[in-house]
């Protein structure tokens, strides 16, 4: 006789009701759910019966029918068991035990631990086998993200970005003129608000990411956003108050001001120097801490300063930047629907004086869900950002703040010139009679400008809107049968305007011989609009050959259409504007310079196929294939096709219930993924006649003469796809009740046929031919531990720690091309060299013997130039790797903090070498002559070493004008990256209170780190190439920055 | 499926261009080279400049030690920009274009010459073809020239041709005018054969015999391009010091200036910006040759707007780039009667005052009758022997190239040793007695090309240079 058993079933942690937990009876298929109040009703046959609770992200819970007809039940939540179901590719929920590779998943609250506004820099140290860079850990900077390795010679490296099965764009186009004039605006992954995402699984490799087709070669990270869940309609507001400061400044030295020497005794000693006041060099005289006058003689006066170190100059330029980082959220739903609706803000000023460097994000998120009935439901998922940003210029020109920072002498405390109205500050002036003179300045250098005068005056705004969604429609017209369709979009404009002031400044002072300051001045707009479209149809059918025996397919249809409009336009590119500080094209001096105007499209179908197949739970064999038509390629080889298989065994099933041995289970996969190319690859064109310079340019027309020109690359009409192979085994073992969690990996990828436009002899008339060729592998282990080493009532502590090795070659590029340039300056660039790592720094360097001792001049002590370029290293780390603890007390306190390494990774850093120029950074301090370069030898008539003991140099001929190999550091650092102490009060705490839960923590990160013994310039992850290939290059990059701040949230 | 596949045409950029709109990128390539970077290099070690001592851009030209780099971009606008769009147009099959082809032909010869005058041997019949070639090998420097003579016969029988369709005001040396380019193509003959006047004086001889016969007429005016004042038309190098911010990086060579004063030649005031009077004194004017080491802080006196030279004077953006100015074509004639290649044509010191004049009238310094009376270096100097002749033309015709034509007149000490009061620059790195007689190849051909011949220093004589062996 079967009899009705009744319940509720709540959360442990605040007691509400949980809806939609699944009721079984064990060993049955019989079962229920609970409802918007979380009570079920179920009829239990007589007998003995044991009802099984489950519910995602809950601890499962089994009791035995008694007599009672009530049975109610409170789940505690268990985040491990949330992550037993993954989402994997295209959106499709997985059981990880059934995946034949690595997708870790991150969830939500682990995401906004250290409180970072970016998605993606919240990820590093969580997962191995992913390498992150933050640059200046700003919000709206840029991040760069590439999983294993990365294998694209010259193309994109970097992950793709999917959010809730939907491809977006993650577009980095650094402002500015190139990456030594740069303008960090961003990448666009970064946009979404990670208090809106529910988990991410990074699809580390091509076999996860197999779905997603040719995109996906490089991996893909998925992103899944919060939904609602069935019941009472809860409230979230959450804000975030972050504080930044500095995280790193160059050490200097405090013992010499500003000026040269004049003259060397016969030993090589100054006896003289000229305290130029023009200037920005500190190779003048030792300090004497006497007053001195200093800058310009204006009305007949001059200032005077002790002649002393302004120890803090540089660091008290900055000041404490402040962002506020708020979200307000409703969730809730009914048995039918849910939804999800959330309003964010970010509102950040950053750490230069005065209000130009600043960020504001405002963002809109719906998601929501309905079931029209059993067999058909309907999702939407819609999000706008509105981004108005304006940033400071990094690199070398008259508008990089840094850089005339780091350019002032020691002696001068730049941190005091920012009151401009002050005529020794400021430009332009007004004299003693009250005669304004527009032309005239009274700031003291010839070389740099008063960088509170560029803060104001040079400006760089950004204004993007975007939408990003999707729509979803699911039709199960039998029980084995599921019919998804999903229509995606993802569509910005991105308008940025950049304005550089017309002036021409005599100095006041009439009896110096101190330069001008001249600039024609200009206005550029760059307009960005990106739309994507994507499609896809899945069909998937299921079906139980017997009760272990399962298996299903899935075939689906892909379409995708990517549209980009980019217009870059400025005023004339040699004489400027006509009328100073009116910013507008109509002023433009001469004709516009168009620099870009640029549509593209491109389309790309795809078939593709999912067969899955699992044997007791313990077997799973999972084989996918993809083929695409793209519109890129030329027709005739334009379709290509490529497979997945991999597989998972559980072979802990076979083994019985023990202490030692939870879990264990082995994986593999084999994939190919295939790629496309850009469009418009196939053809030679032309170009309006342009004729480059080193620095200037003839441009057409001419007059009215107009003229066309050969382009620069010879297109390539037998094009055909890339194609990567890739093969990966692994290891997921749990021991000791899971206490302690191992994960690990050993991959192998291979990218061969690659698309490449290599360089070519200039002579051949063209520089550049479109080509496939090159193959770079990678390989590497990729480690996880997780341990909980205290696992009690009251006491949680967890410990986890990754460890993230990969070993990249490019093995071969084009027959006759060695190497191609990925980046950097004149002098030093940044290459794919064959049999070399990817991103091989590549520069002359000081000449040093076998035992590593630098070679000097025997006559003039100074070191010897290698007579060819070196290659000195890449700036892919050698390992990476992290550590973390999370402790958990009474479920209330949770204190956590996260450490992460990167070992053995080159930097080019400008920093140092426009440091050693002015002669402001430690390096250049100490005895500056009368002393041997250190550890250097010189060579004898026979070529042997002789180590200098008596060949002295003077530091002022050598470091003003170091090799560029020398710049190259080791870029290894340990972070902090996060740390954090939050407080949750429960409903039975907050019985007077309307909440139902509230919490409140303080969090920061980039909190402190610790660079190679070398580094004395910069936080190494600092970068002017964005989220380009053209990493570990500060060129002046702008500072990082650490962030420290208090967090509420309180539920309602 | 296909269709909706068919969306890969470039919308942005045109597969195609009228040979009529690649003309004037090709000559104007020309003039970014010859009127910028071998302008500077040329006036350098043409000695008529120096670097500024209160700036650096130039330092390691009078040093003799220009970086592996250095000649990366004006090979780059020869062979991409200049050569590579005249080449285009002589292999369109669009009719009606023998005047623009005979235009091509010419602008072909001169950037070869140009180039193989720069960097000696050089990839000519392999060059330009793309991806038939993607290793063109380097040609003798005299297979080059042969080379060159044969394009400017095939431009000259274009250009004396008929053709419906003149290219107008697209030519942007001599708006379609046809008589002025057969003067060209004769002038530029005799310019190349008197190249090897000293390395093979029979074909030198021979050829130039040849062109006199056909009772050719030579350039009575500059072949030059006009800039304007709009920015991105002004002169190459006018505009390069735009780029760099307006730095003043060039400034008067005490060696050229000496000789002027010598001769109390009132052209030195055209060619240089005089100093304000508070500090004009004419030992202050000019610096020694690569001395900016000790001269740090001295005001020197600039080259003037008339040449471009001036950073902070506009009027430098309409300074003309010569391809082949007037003065030069008579100092060539006379060079050629001197010679007695000329079937007895012309008489040498008539086109030697021609010369001069020509210079004067182009600086606006006057009527030069008096100082080619009183001017040691002037009608007094054209005496004696053919080579002493030679050696006063070469010599008044390099006083006539200052800040104008600085790489040809560097090229012609080159190939004839005039004149003889260089001296080795203060700065150089290049040991004792070394002159910089090349430029060396660009480090893109090293890295990229593989049939490349690999380096040869500064300091080693091109294949017609026989005065520096």
């Amino acid at each position: 006789q079967d009899r009705t058993i009744t319940g509720t079933v709540t959360g442990k942690d605040d007691g509400q009701p949980l809806p939609g937990v699944t009721v079984v009876i064990k060993g049955t298929r019989v079962g229920t759910q609970t409802g918007s109040n979380g009570k079920y009703s179920l009829s239990v046959p007589s007998g003995p019966a044991t009802l099984e609770f489950s519910y995602l992200g809950y601890a499962s819970q089994s009791i035995t029918v008694t007599t009672t007809n009530v049975i109610n039940v409170s789940l505690a939540s268990d985040l491990r068991d949330l992550a037993e179901v993954v989402v994997t590719a295209n959106s499709i929920k997985r059981d990880r035990r059934s995946l034949g590779y690595a997708a870790p998943t991150i969830s939500s609250d682990v995401l906004v631990q250290g409180g970072s506004p970016s998605p993606l820099t919240a990820l590093v140290g969580r997962v191995a086998g992913m390498n992150i860079s933050s640059s200046s850990n700003t919000p709206g900077s840029s991040t760069r993200i590439v999983f294993r390795g990365g294998s694209s010679i010259a193309g994109n490296n970097q992950a793709l970005i999917v959010i809730d099965g939907v491809p977006v764009d993650n577009s980095s186009v650094t402002g500015g003129a190139d990456s030594r004039s740069s303008v960090d605006f961003g990448n666009r992954a970064n946009d979404i608000d990670p208090d809106d995402i529910e988990s991410i699984t990074p699809l580390l490799g091509p076999a996860a990411a197999a779905l997603y087709g040719s995109r996906a070669s490089n991996g893909a990270v998925q992103i899944t956003t919060k939904s609602g869940k069935k019941g009472k309609t809860q409230v979230t507001f959450n804000t975030s108050n972050i504080f930044s400061s500095v995280l790193k400044l160059p050490d200097f030295q405090n013992e010499y001001g500003q000026g040269y020497y004049t003259e060397l005794d016969d030993n090589g000693n100054p006896t003289e120097y000229f305290n130029d006041t023009q200037e920005n060099w500190s190779w003048g005289a030792p300090f004497t801490g006497e007053m001195q006058e200093w800058g310009q003689s204006i009305d007949g006066v001059r200032q005077s300063k002790p002649y002393s170190a302004a120890t803090n100059n540089v660091k008290n330029f900055f000041k404490t930047g402040f962002a506020t980082d708020n979200n307000l959220n409703f969730s809730g739903g009914t048995d039918k629907s849910t939804f999800y609706l959330a309003l964010n803000t970010l509102n950040s000023n950053g750490i230069f004086p005065g209000k130009q460097d600043v960020y504001n994000k405002y963002g809109v998120r719906f998601n929501g869900k309905t079931d029209f009935s059993d067999k058909f439901s309907a999702g939407v998922s819609f999000n706008y950002n509105k981004i108005d940003a304006r940033q400071i210029a990094g690199g070398q020109n008259d508008n990089s703040v840094f850089d005339n920072v780091l350019q002032t002498p020691r002696d001068i405390h730049v941190d005091q010139l920012g009151d401009l109205t002050n005529k020794y500050n400021g430009f332009g002036y007004t004299d003693a009679n009250g005669v304004v003179h527009n032309d005239k300045y009274g700031y003291y250098g010839s070389y740099t400008l008063n960088p509170y005068y560029i803060i104001e005056n040079f400006v760089n705004d950004d204004v993007i809107n975007r939408v990003t969604g999707n729509v979803n429609l699911e039709y199960k017209p039998v029980s084995w049968l599921n019919i998804q369709e999903r229509i995606g979009t993802d569509t910005y404009a991105e308008r940025r305007r950049q304005l550089t002031p017309k002036f021409s400044f005599s100095p006041i002072d009439k009896n110096t011989n101190q330069g001008n300051h001249i600039s024609n001045g200009g206005y550029q707009i760059d307009q960005f609009n990106v739309t994507e479209l994507v499609h896809d149809l899945m069909v998937t059918a299921t079906h139980s050959f017997n009760e272990d025996f399962k298996g299903s397919l899935m075939v689906g249809n892909n379409i995708r259409q990517r549209n980009t409009s980019t217009n870059r336009t400025a005023t004339n590119a040699s004489a400027g504007l006509v009328v100073p500080d009116w910013y507008n094209l109509q002023n433009s001096n001469g004709p516009l310079n168009v620099i870009t105007d640029n549509i593209s499209k491109r389309r790309l179908v795809g078939l593709y196929a999912d067969l899955n197949l699992s044997y007791k739970n313990m077997l799973f064999l999972e084989g996918t294939a993809r083929n695409d038509w793209s519109s890129t390629l030329p027709v005739k080889n334009n379709s290509f096709f490529y497979p997945s298989v991999s597989g998972s065994f559980v072979f802990s099933e076979l083994i019985a219930p023990n202490k030692i041995l939870s879990y264990g289970k082995l994986r593999a996969s084999v994939a190919k993924v295939g790629n496309d190319t850009d469009p418009y690859q196939l053809l030679n064109t032309f170009a309006r006649g342009t004729i480059n310079g080193n620095f200037g340019s003839t441009i057409f027309p001419f007059g009215n003469v107009a003229a066309l020109q050969a382009g620069t690359t010879l297109g390539n009409a037998n094009l055909k796809p890339e194609i990567t192979t890739a093969y990966e085994v692994g290891t997921e073992l749990s021991f000791l009740d899971n206490r302690l969690g191992v994960d690990f990996t050993y991959y192998q990828n291979k990218s061969k046929n690659q698309i490449l436009a290599i360089p070519i002899p200039n002579s051949s008339g063209y520089g550049f031919s479109v080509i496939n060729a090159g193959e770079v592998q990678n390989k590497g282990i990729e480690l996880s531990l997780k341990g909980t080493p205290i696992r009690t009532q009251d006491v949680n502590v967890e410990l986890f720690g990754t460890f993230y090795k990969n070993t990249n070659k490019v093995v071969d590029l084009a027959p006759g091309v060695d190497q191609i340039v990925l980046g950097g300056v004149g002098g030093m660039s940044i290459v794919a060299a064959k049999g070399r790592p990817y991103g091989e720094f590549y520069a002359v360097t000081n000449q040093t013997d076998a035992q590593g001792r630098t070679i000097v001049d025997a006559e003039s002590g100074l070191p010897l130039a290698t007579t060819s370029a070196q290659y000195l290293g890449s700036y892919n780390p050698k390992y990476q790797a992290s550590f973390g603890t999370s402790i958990t007390i009474k479920q209330h306190l949770n204190v956590n903090v996260l450490f992460d390494v990167k070992h053995g990774n080159k930097l080019y850093s400008r920093t140092k070498d426009i440091l050693a120029f002015v002669g402001v950074s430690a390096e250049t301090g100490g005895q500056r002559s009368g002393l041997p370069f250190p550890n250097s030898v010189y060579l004898d008539d026979n070529g042997n070493s002789v180590v200098n003991t008596n060949v002295f140099y003077n530091k002022q001929d050598y470091y003003p004008d170091l090799n560029p190999g020398m710049n190259v550091i080791d870029g290894s650092f340990v972070k902090m990256r996060s740390a954090g102490i939050s407080y949750s009060f429960n409903k039975a705490q907050l019985k007077t209170l309307p909440f139902s839960t509230l919490s409140v923590g303080l969090f920061g990160n980039n909190l402190f780190v610790w660079t190679a013994k070398e580094n004395k310039y910069v936080d190494p992850e600092v970068n002017s190439g964005g989220a380009t290939n053209e990493q570990g290059f500060d060129f002046t990059a702008q500072p990082s920055v650490r962030n420290y701040g208090f967090n509420v949230k309180v539920t309602f | 499926c296909k269709k909706f596949l068919d969306v890969n045409e470039n919308p942005n950029n045109p597969d195609s261009a009228a040979p009529n709109l690649l003309l004037p990128a090709s000559q104007a390539a020309i003039g970014q080279v010859v009127g910028n970077a071998f302008q500077v290099y040329g006036n350098i070690w043409g000695q008529y400049w120096t670097q500024n001592p209160t700036s650096s851009q130039y330092r390691t030209i009078d040093q003799y030690n220009p970086a592996a780099t250095a000649f990366d971009r004006p090979w780059l606008v020869l062979y991409r920009n200049a050569l590579i769009n005249a080449d285009l147009i002589i292999k369109s099959n669009a009719p009606n274009l023998e005047y623009t082809k005979g235009i091509a032909y010419l602008m072909k010869a001169y950037a070869f010459q140009v180039t193989t005058d720069a960097f000696g041997d050089v990839p000519v019949k392999e060059a330009l073809q793309g991806n038939a070639f993607p290793a063109p090998k380097y040609d003798a420097q005299s297979v080059v020239y042969d080379s060159i003579f044969n394009y400017i016969d095939r431009g000259m029988a274009l250009v004396s041709g008929s053709s419906p369709l003149s290219p107008g005001a697209q030519d942007i040396l001599f708006q379609g005018n046809m008589d002025n380019w057969k003067a060209f193509a004769n002038t530029l003959k005799l310019k190349a054969y008197l190249r090897l006047a000293y390395v093979d004086a029979g074909k030198a001889e021979a050829g130039i015999k040849a062109l006199y016969a056909t009772k050719p007429t030579f350039l009575t005016i500059d072949a030059s391009i006009k800039y304007l004042s709009t920015g991105g038309n002004e002169n190459p190098l006018h505009n390069e010091m735009i780029a760099l911010s307006r730095t003043q990086n060039i400034v008067a060579s005490s060696t050229a200036v000496g000789a002027f004063d010598a001769n109390n030649d009132p052209r030195v005031a055209k060619f240089y910006d005089l100093l304000p009077t508070s500090v004009e004194n004419k030992t202050e004017r000019s610096i020694l040759q690569g001395t900016y080491n000790g001269n740090t802080g001295k005001t020197v006196s600039p080259p003037s707007p008339l040449v471009g030279g001036r950073a902070n004077n506009s009027a430098s953006a309409t300074a003309p780039v010569k391809f082949i100015s007037a003065a030069e074509s008579y100092f060539l004639q006379a060079e050629a009667v001197a010679r007695g290649w000329t079937n007895g044509t012309g008489a040498v010191a008539t086109l030697y005052a021609q010369g001069i004049q020509a210079s004067f009238t182009a600086t606006g310094a006057g009527d030069a009758t008096t100082y080619i009376a009183t001017a040691p270096a002037g009608a007094a100097a054209l005496v004696g022997n053919t080579e002493a002749q030679i050696k006063a033309i070469i010599t008044q015709k390099y006083f006539a190239m200052c800040g104008f034509q600085g790489f040809e007149a560097w090229t012609e000490w080159r190939r004839t040793g005039y004149p003889t009061f260089f001296v080795q620059s203060a700065a150089s790195t290049i040991g004792a007695g070394r002159m910089p007689l090349r430029m060396a190849y660009p480090s893109t051909e090293a890295t990229s090309n593989a049939s490349f011949p690999g380096s040869v220093p500064v300091y080693t004589p091109v294949w017609w240079d026989k005065k520096h062996q």
